[in-house]
């Protein structure tokens, strides 16, 4: 039996569908196709300054895992995961005192939160600029303050032993603010029974704190802890413009390898495999944190 | 103010007369000694319509009165070429924005500066247009500038770029200083470490507090003289291979490893390493400082308390050093008009007239071998005394090291010295791994 | 009986004299902890109008000698900031445009549309969401290059046009809308598009706001990609003018850094107003994604 034309319903189907294909095809161009790119390109030698390449096998991903970019690839993990550490004790455990210590405050306190929460607003790469004065060694105001109590003049961005430090305070000048607003809304949130029930029980407040709050606050935590965990893998900004990954590559993350790699030496042979690794191990990281939420949570990126 | 642009103005107005009246301009000046010129068409070469084209530099803040000057001049003395300047950044990324918009096809300025170490990247991958014919057919005399500098601007018989602003390795001290303790410094490199055992200052505590010197440590291009002077072959003949490996580069990083063990030195390395080394140079905590000599009129008026001198770096029985600076170039895939205005404005850049007055305004050198036996020279010299020092050398002024991995090995070499000297990692072991990294690359 | 009442007193007392202590406590830390976060943004503030040699003095002034606002005008004639600002609102609205068109669309026909793999398609959009910009960018850079689209409104904006985070935000938005409304637009005729434009997204407006505020910070604040597609002056943005400024003024000959923080002034202050205003979303916003 034949009909002339589309049934209504199909069409109806049809045009649903449509909706979807602007967002489709430019999903589609601009995540997965580059992925497949990417695992092409690492079997070339590609020197972007050259008009042609030659495919070369595995010889980038040897030189990655078993050559002379291991000890780099194993340095951008150390330095990423150091760096992503501090974030999340930052964010999850100083938010959480803040909030603690904060939460029975009402007078003032709008005031108090915009300030503190604003920080956020800042691009992380002028923040960066802000806080390359800051730590200035000379002539910057930090470095006042500390002689001023009796300290000596510490070269922040000069030092392997403190430019991750100085990365970190600009990181936490930052995230603190949010780690608080957030939790102190889910604070907020948990319900007054449970507080008065346990105060007519003479619980003091570290009892309270421990068998109510805490536990109250678990998916605020876990919420907290994948999504910060996961933007902290992808730090760049900071980095870029207060350290250039030095000294000595104490503060090289794996993003800015990356970059470095593709836009300063142009190799973009190089440069795929470092990406398509980094980019397994965000994998291997959203997997395992999906498993530990059960799929409770939702995150963005 | 005058003068000088009718200096210019007759100079373009006899390039122009060369253009015009010559054709096959190749007989009269027969500029490049080595090959057989071929007959070039002048008029290909010339510009007919009025153009407006962009040149890249890298001249900071300081200079840019200077630049404004020096453009503002070449606009006003003729009416078909406008040029815009723009200040991009540091070599470095002049560099990489160079290369992005080479590798787009599109927004590549007319003219661009580029530092000394990348003509070669950029002659083997076909960036730059061969300024031979243009040299030609507006009867450009290349020969007047120093031999090392324009080996040091060509490419395999191709003469991709002309010298621009060129400056050498020196080492500025602390005049006043050096008179106080009647000290002078060294000439070979071995007598370096007794010369900074003599003009460090402790503190009580074993800090150092005046430094006998600083080494930079954020481009080779400063220490790397030590290590050819040396015997250390960088780059093999064969090009691609290195001897960073051998008894003497083993040694000769030992050896400035001991001057910063001993707190004589340090190597400076970050972001603000220079603002750091050299205010550091200016608060008159550090007796000498290596650094370029382009920076002379900075440090002059920087450091107005004490006198500023200049030295040639220590070296042994070879006292090379390098070229430093910029060369300028030509875009190869821009449109043959704007090639042409590139030209003139390129030519008047690096024209007699023009080059004195960047030797007058900044640090860096007069290019014109000819300049230096006129009363022009003797005026510069009697302006600028220290000077000498360079003047007394000339011919020992090389061209760098050309090689298209050049960039990388740099990379690498510079990373594993700041290991050694700032992180405590052992030579012995490092020398090794880092032989092997840049063999690597050396062979891609 | 008596021992009794005073004990009872006594411990309240002693909880008064607590609350006021952690009372005190609050206020004290509440202050240090304002200060603290407030000190960046006052310290750019007061360096950028300072002048050259009070920037430079080895002991810092906490309030200026004398107001120097032509550092202002200085940085405007050095460098080109009137063009970034340009280029970051018209990137910074074409990514909006662009994923809010896309982004209300999809999250129609992903919610309330029906089609055969609707599921497994959403899938698609949010397996995207694990695959960063920093993973793709060589790519994308060399096919943008080769397209010539280095240095174009249309090269800063194509990468970010999609948001699955939006679709996905949407969609659950729409998801929550009782299927009624439809039902009865349909029946007076409504088509598609007017379903979505006049009922769904009017529905949501809040939802739409907050997240479309969300959009435009982190819009307005990128600099990875920006940085690596659009090196000119032509195209740059804000942020990447910004960390250029340390370059242009404190490289190898000078250390200005009353003008650099001047720049910094300009290049972050509108945001920081403008979310300040709309703060009550901006707080909204984060929060509900928390709680979720």
């Amino acid at each position: 039996m034949t009909k002339k034309g589309i049934k209504p319903r199909t069409l109806d189907h049809l045009q649903d569908f449509g909706c979807t294909i602007p967002a489709l095809i430019l999903i589609l161009m601009f995540t997965y196709f580059p992925i497949l790119k990417l695992i092409q390109i690492s079997f070339t030698n590609w020197n972007l300054l050259n008009d042609h390449y030659d495919y070369v096998g595995l010889k980038n991903w040897k030189w990655l895992f078993t050559g002379s970019g291991r000890k780099y690839l194993v340095n951008s993990l150390k330095v990423t995961f150091l760096y992503s550490a501090g974030e999340l004790t930052i964010t999850l455990f100083g938010g959480l005192v803040l909030a603690l210590i904060f939460n029975t405050m009402h007078k003032g306190f709008s005031a108090l939160r915009a300030i503190v929460f604003m920080p956020k607003y800042v691009a992380m790469s002028s923040a960066a600029v802000i806080f390359l004065w800051i730590l200035n060694t000379d002539n910057g105001v930090l470095n006042y303050f500390i002689t001023r109590l009796g300290g000596r003049r510490v070269d922040w961005l000069g030092q392997s032993s403190t430019a991750m430090i100085s990365i970190l305070m600009l990181t936490g000048w930052r995230a603190i603010g949010y780690g608080m607003i957030v939790y102190l809304a889910a604070i907020r949130s948990i319900p007054k029974d449970y507080y008065e029930a346990a105060d007519l029980d003479g619980a003091s407040y570290w009892t309270k704190l421990r068998s109510i709050t805490l536990p109250m606050l678990g998916p605020t935590t876990l919420f907290l802890f994948v999504t910060t965990f996961i933007s902290s893998m992808k730090v760049f900004q900071s980095v870029d413009v207060m350290t250039g990954g030095g000294p000595n590559r104490s503060t090289e993350v794996f993003v800015y390898q990356i970059y470095s790699y593709a836009m300063e030496d142009f190799r973009m042979d190089r440069a795929s495999v470092m990406a398509l690794a980094f980019f397994i191990l965000l994998l291997v990281i959203t997997a395992s944190t999906m498993k530990l939420s059960n799929g409770r949570v939702n995150y963005d990126t | 103010m005058k003068k000088r642009g009718e200096r210019v103005f007759c100079a373009l107005l006899v390039v122009s007369l060369c253009v015009s009246g010559m054709f096959a301009g190749g007989t009269k000046e027969a500029p490049v000694k080595q090959q057989e010129i071929p007959k070039v068409d002048a008029s290909k070469y010339e510009v007919t319509k009025p153009i407006e084209i962009t040149w890249w530099h890298a001249l900071e803040n300081q200079y840019s009165d200077l630049v404004d000057e020096i453009v503002n001049d070449f606009n006003n003395s003729q009416d078909k070429i406008k040029v815009k300047a723009e200040y991009i950044g540091n070599y470095a990324t002049v560099n990489e924005t160079l290369v992005a918009a080479q590798v787009a096809g599109t927004g590549l300025p007319a003219l661009v500066v580029a530092n000394t170490p990348y003509v070669a990247q950029y002659g083997a991958s076909g960036l730059c247009e061969d300024l031979n014919p243009y040299i030609q057919a507006t009867g450009f005399d290349i020969n007047d500038f120093g031999e090392g500098m324009i080996k040091a601007s060509a490419y395999e018989g191709e003469q991709v770029s002309l010298p621009f602003l060129i400056s050498t390795q020196i080492m500025y001290y602390n005049k006043d200083m050096a008179k106080a303790k009647g000290i002078e410094i060294p000439t070979k490199f071995k007598d370096m470490n007794e010369f900074l055992s003599k003009v460090t200052e402790f503190n009580a505590d074993g800090s150092t507090k005046v430094w006998g010197t600083i080494v930079p440590g954020w481009d080779q291009w400063y220490f790397e003289t030590f290590f050819l002077n040396n015997g250390v072959n960088i780059i093999n003949p064969d090009g691609i291979s290195t001897d960073f490996g051998g008894k003497a580069s083993i040694e000769t990083t030992k050896e400035i490893g001991d001057w910063i063990k001993k707190g004589y030195a340090y190597f400076a390395v970050g972001k603000d390493g220079s603002s750091i080394m050299r205010q550091t140079f200016i608060d008159q905590k550090a007796f000498s400082v290596i650094h370029t000599s382009s920076l002379y009129n900075t440090y002059v008026n920087l450091c107005k308390n004490f006198e500023v001198g200049m030295a040639w770096l220590p070296a042994t029985d070879t006292k090379k050093q390098e070229i430093g600076g910029c060369v300028l170039l030509i875009p190869a895939k821009n449109d043959q008009q704007t090639k042409n205005a590139a030209w003139q404005f390129l030519s008047y850049l690096c024209s007699k007239e023009v080059n004195m007055k960047w030797a007058e305004g900044t640090g860096y050198m007069p290019t014109r071998k000819s300049v230096l036996e006129t009363q022009e020279g003797k005026d510069f010299l009697a302006k600028k005394p220290a000077f000498k020092a360079i003047f007394d050398n000339l011919d020992n002024i090389y061209p760098r090291i050309q090689n298209k991995n050049w960039n990388q090995l740099a990379k690498i070499w510079m990373n594993y010295l700041s290991e050694f000297y700032n992180n405590g990692k052992d030579i012995d072991t490092g020398i090794p791994q880092m032989t092997e990294e840049i063999n690597e690359v050396l062979e891609d | 009986m008596l021992t009794e009442e005073r004990t009872i007193t006594e411990r309240n007392e002693r909880a008064i004299r607590n609350r006021r202590a952690i009372s005190v406590l609050q206020w004290v830390l509440a202050i240090a902890v304002t200060v603290v976060a407030f000190f960046p943004i006052y310290w750019m503030l007061i360096t950028s109008v300072k002048s050259q040699e009070e920037v430079l003095l080895l002991q810092p002034t906490f309030w200026p000698k004398e107001f120097h606002f032509e550092n202002y005008a200085n940085v405007m004639h050095k460098v080109k900031f009137a063009k970034y600002y340009v280029n970051t609102v018209i990137m910074t609205a074409g990514i909006l445009v662009c994923q809010i068109i896309t982004g209300v669309f999809a999250a129609y026909g992903f919610s309330k549309g029906q089609f055969k793999g609707k599921n497994a398609l959403f899938m698609v959009v949010l397996g995207a969401l694990m695959i960063p910009l920093q993973v793709t960018f060589i790519p994308i850079y060399v096919m943008f290059a080769h397209w010539h689209l280095t240095d174009t409104y249309l090269g800063l904006i194509l990468p970010e046009a999609v948001s699955p985070y939006y679709i996905f935000m949407l969609r659950q938005t729409f998801m929550s809308i009782d299927d009624s409304y439809i039902d009865a637009a349909r029946i007076d005729g409504v088509g598609k598009v007017g379903i979505i434009t006049r009922i769904l997204v009017p529905m949501c407006r809040s939802t739409l706001f907050t997240v479309t505020l969300v959009t435009f910070t982190s819009g307005w604040n990128s600099y990875f990609w920006p940085k690596i597609i659009a090196k000119e002056e032509s195209h740059r943005v804000l942020t990447v003018g910004l960390a250029k400024l340390r370059d242009t003024f404190a490289g190898q000959g000078t250390m200005n850094n009353h003008e650099i923080m001047a720049g910094a002034v300009m290049a972050i202050l509108p945001v920081v107003i403008l979310f300040f205003v709309f703060q009550k979303y901006m707080l909204s916003g984060y929060s509900k994604a928390a709680m979720k």
